[in-house]
């Protein structure tokens, strides 16, 4: 196990020769903002993971000195880029030096005629296509913290993209990435060796390797991604129905229906709509015999849309929906896209409203499991709830990952009153995570569709999922950082320099 | 374990204060204010985001912070409101608490305590001073304003001094950037409009109330608010958009019911006199021009219409309009106190907002704010594109000799 040593005033002059004084953070204040992402925690123990400092490099360079200058004196580094994270990758579990990615935000090339481009990775795809729209492309990563999250941190946890049936996930949009080692090497990952190449053969493929390992293995820098025509049309059909099942069987066979513009599928159960009913201003109120919502949405040209939208509506109206009208669909989907779906309030038992911090469950579950697994997963939540007046159930959204329907990123909300959080409640709550956790394996899913599967509870469970490829991680972990300076404490990767870690 | 600080009893009543609706930001933990705020974007450090703000006072109440050690962050906001609009708490839990996230009043308020707690910022307490001793804010640096000086502008006018409605114009307006009012003068004398000039106007005292200093604030307020009751004024014409801030909120704020003076922004009067065929634009002002929403019009106080009909008004424009959504993450870096602090980020955020001009091939950036006028000035300098007040391109199209200074000399 790594220690965090004292911050020698040597290690700060080493940092401070390199990157400036004005990059070099130390003030608490600081360092406080830098400990925090949206994933629940007590606010009275927010003091456990306050960093010893914060640097804010320019370039690759800078980063890579300051990996170096970690290595050397073995001071555990932790990677921020947006802290939009819904796990808690970009947490300091053991304090050291946080660095902090967001200056480097620059567009260093726009290829209009490969369709890529390549960017800092500080950088905010909102603020990217700002500056993509005169060449008619987008670079459609689209998570609900599209207005805030980064490029980077979208590589560090492989991010799911709402639109990805369509256009993929972050893993398919990164072409490539400047990547620097924990020992401060520099090395370009992508598919081969071309930058802006999307599909090799050549050696191992360490892409994916390089993806999604919340900051365990190195810092990426720069990313080359892939662009495509801005949509002319976009279609967002919503649909009620009177049960869960009959919503269950419609969006099914809207994923199936083969439509290339295709781009996703939602699905609202009970306690998603009756939570919006009671709580969510931005929510249309529908009658009282809608008890289930779908939505599905097509992006491309406008004829395309248009074909496949006449499609989807048939397909919908066959399976007993009722189609809630172009305004409604219009602006729910606004809602629901351009902002995060919670009205970020709840309700003690007795009806209390409370602001509560927003949790989200993120499993990745095969179609034919969804209706066991909101049932166990409501179970789960509701003896939580009996026990503890912070928590309330939001209900469970489940969302296409893919445009063939196999599996589903599969979300249930729970709303946390963390003002009123204390330990007890802290401890039943990381109990209910490893339930939830449990309940996706047993199921034959994953725990995380895109969050990382690193908080406190489900943590437990990642060998379990991963098997012998968690021994390959292990001694992956090893091999790359031999002094474990990378956000030690994650993902129970501590072990790789004790025992275990031999494939 | 950190030792937990004791606060003082001024600080403990400001935690109770803003602990719930710090904790709504702190615990949804959404960062969308982030990309278009005027700071973040040029320092990109998250220390000084609306985020960050809110959740320093959650680290207060917790005993991990003290107000010595946050309040240099409160100086990188420049009051431009962009963050409450973009707040997902703002959006969806607005009309069901009655709530709407209110950076704004917590970085004026935190600046307060700080004051309250003898913690200074070294520019804003000269800058106070200044103005304590002068009745007007050191816009000139160097060289002194004083009150014989503050009506200079409008030399050659023959302006009234008193009556029901009079012009209130700021100090930046009345000693730098002086064809400005100039212009409003003029165009309101050619519209047939009645008003006069203020006794003995001092600063308006909305400056010292953005950078803490509230008690000055309060007795600048005081004095001007006598001075109007003695000479009887009922409406107060306001052409500075930090001016009808401080005016519809501070003021009412400070005097409460008792406060009973009509204010009027310039703007909207203008625009209404044209509409009804009272002002009649005809000579073409030939530029290609974009707008700059003020932020104290656009985000502060959603008025962004009015200044595009006045623009769409005038003959010979062409006139490529920027909306003013698009605009929620443009500003000037002028506001808040930002320049007296941190004149380096004004600089760099002006810079930031002339470049989205120049993409538009304009040869002219259009703003409706003095205050913005001169760092903008400075950055179009740069660029090849001239920064005119909207009020000096009505003028000029209604074939009024605007005269006066765009800055520098204050001289007619």
């Amino acid at each position: 196990m790594t220690l965090a040593p004292e911050l020698s005033d040597r290690v700060l002059g080493e940092l401070v020769d390199a990157l400036g004084g004005e990059y070099v953070l130390t003030s608490k204040v600081a360092r406080m903002n830098r400990a925090r992402v949206p994933a629940p925690f007590p606010v009275h123990r927010w003091r456990e993971r306050i960093p010893d400092l914060v640097v804010m490099p320019g370039s690759t360079a800078e980063v890579a000195e300051v990996l170096r200058v970690a290595h050397a004196h073995r001071i555990p580094i932790v990677p921020r880029d947006g802290g939009t994270g819904l796990t808690d990758g970009a947490v300091p579990e053991r304090r050291g030096i946080v660095v902090d990615v967001k200056r480097m935000n620059d567009i260093r090339e726009i290829d209009p005629v490969n369709r890529t481009c390549t960017v800092g990775v500080g950088i905010n795809m909102l603020k990217l296509n700002e500056e993509l729209a005169p060449y008619g492309l987008i670079y459609p990563d689209d998570p609900a913290s599209y207005p805030c999250s980064l490029v980077g941190g979208r590589t560090g946890t492989s991010g799911w993209s709402l639109i990805g049936s369509r256009y993929g996930h972050s893993r398919d949009l990164v072409l490539s990435f400047e990547f620097v080692l924990p020992t401060g090497r520099v090395i370009r990952v992508g598919d081969g060796g071309g930058a802006k190449v999307s599909k090799s053969s050549s050696g191992y493929q360490l892409k994916h390797l390089f993806m999604g390992h919340q900051g365990t293995l190195g810092i990426a820098t720069e990313a080359t991604l892939k662009l495509y025509p801005k949509p002319e049309a976009e279609l967002s059909p919503f649909w009620a129905f009177p049960d869960y099942e009959a919503a269950y069987r419609c969006v099914q066979q809207l994923a199936h229906a083969g439509i290339a513009t295709f781009a996703g599928a939602v699905l609202f159960d009970e306690w998603k709509v009756a939570y919006l009913r009671r709580d969510d201003e931005a929510y249309i109120p529908q009658p009282a015999d809608v008890r289930a919502l779908v939505c599905a949405v097509a992006y491309g040209h406008e004829d395309e849309v248009r074909a496949g939208g006449r499609r989807l509506m048939r397909i919908a109206r066959d399976a007993g929906a009722r189609y809630l009208g172009d305004e409604i669909s219009q602006g729910d989907w606004a809602a629901r896209h351009d902002r995060y779906a919670t009205p970020l309030h709840g309700r003690t038992k007795s009806g209390q409203v409370a602001p509560m911090s927003w949790h989200c469950e993120d499993a990745a579950i095969n179609y034919t499991e969804l209706p066991q697994v909101r049932l166990e997963w409501h179970g789960i939540v509701e003896r939580l709830r009996e026990r503890f007046d912070v928590f309330d159930d939001w209900g469970m959204f489940c969302y296409t990952s893919a445009d063939t329907g196999v599996d589903y990123l599969t979300e249930i909300d729970v709303g946390i009153w963390e003002q009123n959080l204390d330990d007890d409640a802290w401890a039943a709550w990381v109990d209910a995570k490893r339930d939830i956790a449990e309940v996706a394996l047993r199921y034959g899913g994953s725990i995380s569709a895109c969050h990382g599967s690193c908080r406190e509870g489900e943590v437990d469970l990642v060998p379990m999922e991963l098997g012998g490829g968690y021994d390959v991680m292990l001694a992956v972990k090893r091999a790359i950082d031999p002094h474990n300076i990378m956000n030690p404490g994650k993902y129970g990767l501590d072990r790789a320099y004790t025992s275990g870690g031999d494939v | 374990m950190t030792e937990s600080h004791a606060h003082s009893p001024v600080t403990e009543e400001f935690i109770a204060e803003w602990r719930n609706a710090s904790y709504s930001c702190f615990s949804s933990g959404h960062k969308f204010c982030r990309e278009v705020c005027p700071v973040m974007q040029v320092t990109r450090n998250e220390s000084w985001t609306p985020t960050a703000f809110h959740a320093n006072v959650v680290a207060m109440e917790q005993g991990e912070l003290t107000v010595e050690e946050v309040a240099e962050d409160y100086v990188n906001c420049t009051q431009c409101g962009a963050c409450e609009l973009r707040c997902p708490n703002t959006l969806f839990t607005g009309d069901f608490y009655r709530f709407r996230t209110r950076t704004v009043d917590l970085v004026k308020q935190m600046r307060t305590l700080a004051v309250d707690n003898g913690v200074h910022q070294p520019g804003y307490r000269r800058w106070n001073m200044l103005t304590d001793e002068r009745t007007h804010e050191p816009v000139l640096g160097e060289v002194p304003v004083s009150q014989e000086h503050v009506r200079d502008w409008s030399a050659g006018l023959d302006l009234p001094i008193g009556g029901e409605t009079i012009l209130f114009v700021d100090c930046e307006a009345a000693f730098y950037r002086t064809s400005v009012p100039r212009a409003v003068a003029q165009i309101l004398q050619r519209a047939g409009y009645e008003f006069g000039l203020m006794r003995e106007q001092w600063c308006c005292g909305g400056p010292a109330a953005e950078m803490g200093y509230r008690d000055q604030a309060r007795r600048f307020a005081e004095h001007n608010l006598a001075d109007w009751r003695a000479s009887g004024v009922r409406r107060v014409l306001v052409l500075d958009p930090h001016d009808y801030i401080t005016f519809t909120e501070d003021y009412p704020n400070f005097f409460g019911d008792d406060y009973d003076i009509e204010i009027v922004l310039v703007i909207e009067l203008l625009a209404g006199l044209i509409e009804d065929g009272t002002l009649r634009p005809e000579i073409p002002v030939e530029r290609t021009i974009t707008y700059h929403d003020p932020c104290r019009l656009n985000k502060r106080k959603g008025i962004w219409q009015e200044p595009r009909q006045i623009l769409r008004s005038i003959p010979g424009l062409t006139f490529h309009d920027v909306d003013h959504v698009t605009q929620w993450s443009y500003c000037s870096g002028g506001g808040g106190g930002l320049p007296v602090e941190k004149p380096e980020l004004t600089a760099k955020i002006s810079a930031s907002r002339l470049d989205q001009a120049a993409k538009l091939d304009v040869d002219t950036l259009v703003s409706a704010c003095p205050w913005s006028e001169r760092p903008l000035s400075e950055a179009g300098d740069a660029r090849s594109v001239d920064v005119v007040d909207i009020h000096e391109l009505l003028a000029e199209s209604l074939g009024i000799e605007v005269g006066g200074s765009r800055g520098g000399g204050g001289g007619v």
